[in-house]
């Protein structure tokens, strides 16, 4: 029975590097580096185009500042002197609403995600359907026949638990959290080109273009499904026998989620955080529908400056984009060291 | 019958099924099942995979709701009392260590949530530890630990908090067959030591006949015999648990009774005082039966294989389209295709009604 282990390992898992031979290391760094390089060559081009004046940029390529061409600090000076209000509001607008945004749509998301992973929901569909009907009725007749609304939703309220109760239990087709699950990441595959016109309409009538909530708000719903496809799929990973277990050793729901819950699924929430803060920061259409110059962001700022009288200013724009990139690092250099897989191992045999 | 000394009684409780059932939307998982369970007994739920144990299980620790039924645990009744307040301590089949805690602090889980103080939990999880032989490995992680070592994490985890029940659900079906014996050996003195009722589900019937004072074997959601290892193997209550029990597993042979004779299409002898039936299922043990020569026992079979397993010869014989198998001495000798009476005391022979299933008391009470 206890023949000693032999060290084995599966066809496409590779030696550990100490122990490759030489030939194989140096083509391995070799390819590793030649991809660095490829990679990294944007962002110094990015770099160097930041202190280049027009005459460099456009008589180009120059590669190395100082011999090549003389770097300056115009571009830099443009953006945070001159125009620094701008600049700034556009900054500070950005790192509000994308913060804002990311932490209201995993704080919801992920209890989404949560639930739609432990508890079993069946709503019955010709309950929804109902629903969705009176809600349309009710805002058709006080948009178009000018019906008081409060009339119009008591009756629609009144309507639906009616039929809700009358015609519901007769039809029972009953939703799985699966379709729920579709239905939240169904959302996100409608296009948002298609919804930015309503959008605006909607911001529009409510007197809220042009302020960071309705951005917020927006980014919010946008993200949310991701949020929740993410998470979700994290939530399953971890056994429920965990909780259980805590359960039944005596911990509270609030004890289960902290000591249990929160540690396991720190990893998802890192990384789910990471790419929401990205979507949000990088985010362009909507924020061009939605702000003017108030709740500007930086990608609309960016963008204008491809637009002036003056040409491309490559040199402004290059500052703006490496100003863009620094919060995105640091955040990603924060989280990176919860975003590590195997967290695990050893919670259920096998 | 379960072994209990003075100190613990009282601690420990009992518990009382009467008519559960549990329904998955229209699939219904559990039958009418009711058991009584003693106070310090070692229950074991035995049956195939898919019979419902664990849903049985879930329901007496709470985590499965009860669609009927009720569930007494002491003098409480717990239907309806959440898993937190029913006091207790479930080992998971797949253990569930929490993988983000160090081996002490899984087993100090239970009394960190009960707020116990801290001097107090480190001498208790040190002798929770020393008990399940983990003295060593307080501070590494369950992704750590081999297999059996996290086996033993969860049993300390359980025993840590002396609960007044334990459940166990298939606990040892992931180790290894030597580990699994030696575990098994020290659940069952671990058990007899803490006096704790114990209810323990298993597929495995050599774990149900070496640990439980009262097996419960179960079918399709349904209890068919609940009874002490020896009543459930010397009197099967019926054809699923004979067939169940005992390995290799009872032969069966289909046929009829006429007056005191069981007739086969191949074969018939005398079956004094049965009844008469038009279906009936005569049943014997691979160990109660010998080989003879052809027409001096019971039925004449083909040989089909002869399988040595180092202490004794299974021979398989073959008798229209039926496996007879029998267990011989290990010297035995017999060659494949020749033809063999299969011998057996009569007293040896079970009848089942071939349509009910049910077995037949036909010759009296067996000891
Ligand atoms: N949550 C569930 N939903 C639907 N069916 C279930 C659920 N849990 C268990 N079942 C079904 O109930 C039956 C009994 O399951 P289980 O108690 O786990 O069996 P066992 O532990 O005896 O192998 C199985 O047929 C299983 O498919
Ligand atoms: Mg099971």
């Amino acid at each position: 029975m206890s023949t000693p282990a032999r060290p084995h390992r599966s066809i496409f898992e590779p030696p550990a590097i100490g122990q490759m031979s030489l030939a194989t290391k140096i083509v391995l760094y070799s390819v590793l580096i030649g991809w660095s390089l490829f990679v990294l060559f944007p962002v110094y081009w990015l770099l160097i185009t930041s202190f280049k004046e027009a005459t460099a940029v456009n008589e180009g390529p120059f590669f190395i500042p100082w011999v090549d061409f003389q770097p300056s600090l115009h571009a830099w000076k443009e953006l945070f002197v001159i125009d620094y209000a701008d600049t700034l509001r556009a900054y500070f607008n950005s790192i509000i609403i994308s913060l804002a945004a990311t932490a209201l749509s995993v704080l919801v998301g992920s209890m989404a995600a949560y639930a739609l992973s432990r508890v079993e929901y069946a709503p019955n569909l010709i309950t929804i359907l109902f629903f969705v009907a009176l809600l349309a009725l009710v805002a058709v007749s006080v948009g178009v026949w000018g019906i008081d609304w409060r009339l119009a939703a008591a009756v629609g309220v009144a309507l639906f638990f009616f039929l809700a109760r009358a015609v519901g239990n007769l039809y029972q087709v009953r939703l799985q959290n699966g379709d729920i699950l579709f239905w939240i990441i169904s959302q996100r595959i409608l296009a948002p080109i298609v919804v930015v016109v309503p959008i605006y309409m909607m911001f529009q009538s409510v007197r809220m273009l042009d302020t960071h909530l309705a951005i917020i708000l927006t980014y919010t719903v946008v993200n949310m499904p991701i949020v929740v496809w993410l998470m979700y799929d994290f939530f399953n990973s971890i056994p429920r026998d965990l909780e259980e277990s805590a359960q039944l050793d005596g911990a509270t729901m609030i004890g289960i989620f902290r000591e249990i819950v929160l540690p396991l699924s720190r990893a998802g929430l890192a990384a789910t955080t990471l790419l929401v803060m990205i979507l949000s920061w990088n985010e362009y259409l909507l924020a061009l529908f939605l702000s003017t110059s108030r709740a500007q962001t930086m990608p609309i700022l960016v963008a204008a400056m491809n637009a002036g009288e003056r040409g491309i200013l490559w040199w402004t724009m290059s500052v703006a984009i490496i100003v863009m990139i620094i919060p995105v690092v640091v955040l990603a250099v924060i989280l990176q060291k919860y975003i590590s897989k195997g967290l695990l191992v050893g919670a259920v045999k096998g | 019958m379960p072994n209990q000394t003075e100190e613990t009684r009282g601690t420990t409780k009992t518990i009382s099924i009467r008519d559960l059932n549990k329904f998955y939307g229209s699939f219904h998982a559990l039958k009418d099942f009711s058991i009584d369970v003693e106070a310090g007994e070692f229950l074991v739920l035995l049956g195939p995979s898919g019979c419902g144990k664990s849903t049985a299980l879930r329901m007496i620790a709470g985590l499965e709701s009860i669609s009927s039924g009720t569930l007494q645990i002491g003098e409480q009744d717990a239907t309806n009392v959440l898993p937190k307040y029913r006091d207790i301590a479930m080992v998971f089949q797949s253990y569930a260590l929490y993988p983000h805690k160090t081996v002490a602090e899984n087993i100090g889980f239970p009394l960190k949530v009960a707020k116990t103080p801290k001097a107090e939990m480190d001498a208790a999880v040190r002798a929770a530890a020393e008990q399940v032989e983990l003295g060593e490995l307080l501070d590494r992680l369950p992704g750590q630990l081999s297999g059996g070592q996290r086996q033993r994490v969860a049993l300390a985890r359980a025993i840590i908090r002396r609960p007044s029940v334990f459940l166990m659900d298939e606990p040892l079906s992931n180790l290894d067959a030597k580990l699994r014996g030696n575990m098994r050996a020290e659940l069952k003195r671990m058990q007899s030591e803490l006096g704790i009722t114990t209810i323990y589900v298993t597929h495995d019937q050599i774990e149900a006949m070496t640990l439980a004072h009262r097996v419960a074997i179960m079918k399709d959601g349904e209890l068919q015999q609940l009874a002490t290892p020896k009543e459930v193997y010397s009197q099967p209550a019926n054809l699923f648990v004979a067939g169940f029990m005992g390995s290799p597993p009872m032969n069966f042979l289909e046929g009829g009774v006429v007056n005191g004779e069981f007739g086969t299409e191949e074969s018939r002898f005398a079956l004094p005082g049965a009844p008469d039936t038009a279906h009936a299922v005569v049943g014997f043990r691979p160990e109660d039966c010998t080989l003879v020569a052809p027409g001096a026992g019971l039925v004449d079979a083909r040989v089909y294989t002869v399988e040595m397993t180092g202490d004794l010869v299974l021979v398989t014989l073959e008798l229209g389209g039926a496996h007879l198998v029998v267990k011989m001495d290990k010297d035995f000798e017999i060659d494949t295709d020749v033809t063999a009476g299969i011998a057996v005391q009569p007293d040896n022979l079970f009848l089942f009604d071939g349509n009910s299933g049910d077995r037949v008391d036909w010759t009296g009470p067996r000891s």
